[in-house]
């Protein structure tokens, strides 16, 4: 009898298992997200805005007719649980889309693995240039660092400066970034002073800051962080160097100020960003306060809603539920998609464009450069 | 030639501070024979505890604040040689290194515990320099060396003139004569070590008002002052001073020359070359004061 029992009990599970997917037709999309450690502040409100994203989708007939669902696997906030989720969604649950985990070092973890397996990955919070180089199933609604390059030319075209020095980090980041602004700069018929890279984390730049003043320039552009940043423009002050210093936005910190006081005074920089006046912006700002009344939105929380309404897009309009057709209706769906944070047309290497906005430092606090 | 005048003091106001943690550090090794680890963290630590006190408990003025910090960081000091150096002086002197290293650990996180991994500043605002002839330095960067001169005449004071100086130099020279001549160990290693600290926090102050507070800060500055160490010739005092210089100045000055981002590359040279052809130290043969 006992036996009976068991022997029915596995042929009802197996029959449930096999048979579920068949009966509800969902479309199931892994997402490995913070949901616990360090992250997990930001986490919650990614999750939160991906849930508001999937409501809209499935009242609008879901993947043409049936529901779209996510399965979130926490990544515990590190590269390691990263690994494990990913793998556990890509082995176990075979999902063909999976959203990639937050902060650039846990998503680099989890991109290898994925182009491997022919999974695509799209990241919604990851800023660092080499996701670029992270293979063809890799894609990301939020713009790469490498386009700050361009954004700090413009902003230097808009300035007006047509000759100045370049010093940054030396490392990928400032590397990178350097090489974009400098081949944008002399595109546009500029002239660099000088140009050197400086060791990151230390607490005395004033050899720099000296070569810095031999080539006497009227503007410098340091691609930086915050400490370095803000190491350099104390001794910088010390140093009587009066220059207009034009940074990126990894620098964008009240911290900066904290720790240079008056030195970083009338500093100007840029970060990516989007306008909040489009009709998507607003829609989503209204549906957030419809979902989570007296929430505020998340950071990030919009990239994550575009990824899932993009994704769902491409979706709906893929030939078969093969991971090729899925990466090339991704690709088309992503041609003119205007979402709340702006145009997310993928380029070649999967990346968006990004439009910049420009900050300073006025009366001790960072405000919008006009 | 200003530039380069200017990058040669850079460099010397530089090498100052590297002498004040390199002394400490070879100091303790010319008496303990082996390399303290954890002395990064007596800078960090000196630099944190005055930041404490500038904040809210005791709202003290930083040069007040000086105080009450050096005497912990001679607490801290005395503490690791009281409670891990001590219990382990008799065994392989690679047990005191990996304890060291060990050590160095505990006291850098339990800084990052008490007061995050964040930058932090004594909130200072920055000065403008004062010139002369051409070459500006700024008054934090005046009272760096004038504390380094102090205290190192300090030191050479201490050594030369005073019985507990000469009985450091006996026990550094040879320990186990030392003790058989009478000479009171609890009181030597109980100037060593305060003499370390001191130095250590002194330095690790004036860092942080020139520059900014991280945990890492000691371990960062604390390769700069094993370099001065192994230049001066590894347990001599004048010659750990006369490194701590060295390196300075060579690597302000090699900013003329390479590019800033291999800064480090020049000091690490230096140390290989020295190793390779003087492994004594520059100033090993000249035996100095130790």
């Amino acid at each position: 009898m006992r036996k009976l029992t068991i022997i029915l009990t596995g042929i009802c599970l197996i029959a449930s298992v096999a048979l579920s997917p068949a009966m509800a037709a969902e479309v199931v999309v892994g997402a490995v997200t913070p949901l616990t450690g360090k992250l997990a502040v930001y986490g919650q409100g990614f999750q939160q805005a991906m849930l508001l994203a999937l409501d809209e989708v499935n009242a609008s007939g879901g993947i043409n007719g049936n529901p779209m669902k996510i399965l979130f696997e926490d990544n515990t906030s590190t590269s390691k649980g990263s690994v494990s989720a990913i793998q556990k969604l890509i082995t176990i649950n075979k999902f063909p889309v999976i959203f990639g985990p937050a902060a650039s070092s846990n998503f680099l973890a989890v991109c290898p693995i994925a182009q491997q397996n022919k999974t695509i990955l799209i990241g919604a919070e990851s800023a660092a240039a080499a996701i670029s180089k992270c293979g063809s199933y890799v894609f990301r609604v939020f713009p790469s660092d490498l386009l700050q390059g361009k954004g700090v030319a413009e902003l230097v075209q808009y300035l007006g400066y047509k000759k100045l020095l370049l010093t940054y980090v030396n490392n990928d980041w400032g590397v990178g970034l350097a090489e974009v602004f400098k081949k944008q700069f002399l595109e546009d018929g500029g002239q660099l002073l000088d140009e050197f890279s400086y060791d990151e984390g230390k607490t005395d730049y004033r050899s720099e800051i000296l070569r810095i003043k031999k080539a006497s320039p009227k503007a410098v552009v340091n691609l930086t962080y915050i400490k370095e940043g803000a190491t350099m423009l104390k001794q910088a002050y010390e140093t009587r160097l009066d220059v207009q210093w034009i940074m990126g936005s990894a620098a964008k910190s009240p911290k900066l100020i904290e720790l240079s006081g008056e030195a970083s005074e009338g500093v100007i920089g840029t970060y990516p960003t989007f306008s909040q006046d489009t009709p998507q912006y607003k829609a989503y700002k209204a549906a957030w306060e419809k979902k989570y009344p007296g929430k505020k939105t998340p950071i990030f929380g919009e990239y994550n809603y575009d990824m899932v309404k993009l994704t769902a897009k491409a979706l709906r309009k893929t030939t078969s539920m093969s991971v090729d057709d899925i990466r090339n209706a991704l690709i088309n769906a992503s041609k003119g998609f205007i979402g709340a944070t702006g145009d997310k047309t993928f380029d070649a290497n999967g990346d968006v464009g990004a439009t910049y906005g420009r900050w300073t430092v006025k009366g001790g606090s960072i405000g919008d450069y006009k | 030639m200003i530039y380069y005048l200017q990058l040669t003091l850079n460099g010397i106001i530089a090498g100052s501070i590297y002498a004040l943690f390199a002394v400490g550090l070879t100091m303790v090794y010319g008496v303990f024979r082996f390399i303290n680890f954890a002395h990064g963290e007596l800078i960090a630590w000196g630099a944190y505890l005055a930041l404490l006190f500038t904040q809210t408990l005791f709202t003290l003025p930083i040069y007040h604040a000086v105080i009450p910090a050096l005497a912990l960081t001679v607490v801290i000091g005395l503490a690791q040689e009281r409670y891990v150096y001590r219990p382990l002086r008799h065994g392989n002197r690679i047990t005191l290194l990996i304890a060291s290293i060990g050590l160095s650990y505990l006291l850098r996180n339990a800084i990052r515990i008490i007061w995050g991994s964040d930058l932090m500043t004594y909130g200072l605002r920055p000065m403008r320099g004062i010139s002369f002839a051409g070459l500006s330095i700024t008054p934090t960067q005046v009272a760096m060396m004038v504390a380094a001169v102090f205290f190192l005449a300090c030191l050479y004071f201490i050594l030369t003139r005073t019985m507990l100086g000469k009985s450091l130099r006996a026990v550094a020279d040879n320990m186990e004569l030392a003790a058989i001549m009478g000479i009171n160990m609890k009181q030597v290693s109980f100037t060593v070590w305060v003499l370390a600290s001191v130095f250590a926090g002194v330095g690790g102050i004036l860092l942080a008002l020139d520059t900014n507070l991280e945990p890492i800060m000691g371990l960062t500055n604390l390769i700069k002052a094993f370099a001065a160490v192994l230049l001066g010739g590894a347990g001599n005092v004048w010659g750990a001073l006369l490194g701590g210089l060295c390196i300075g100045i060579s690597e302000n000055l090699g900013v003329a020359f390479v590019s800033p981002g291999y800064k480090d590359f020049i000091s690490f040279a230096i140390i290989i070359l020295v190793l390779l052809f003087r492994p004594k130290g520059l100033f090993g043969v000249l035996r100095g004061i130790r």
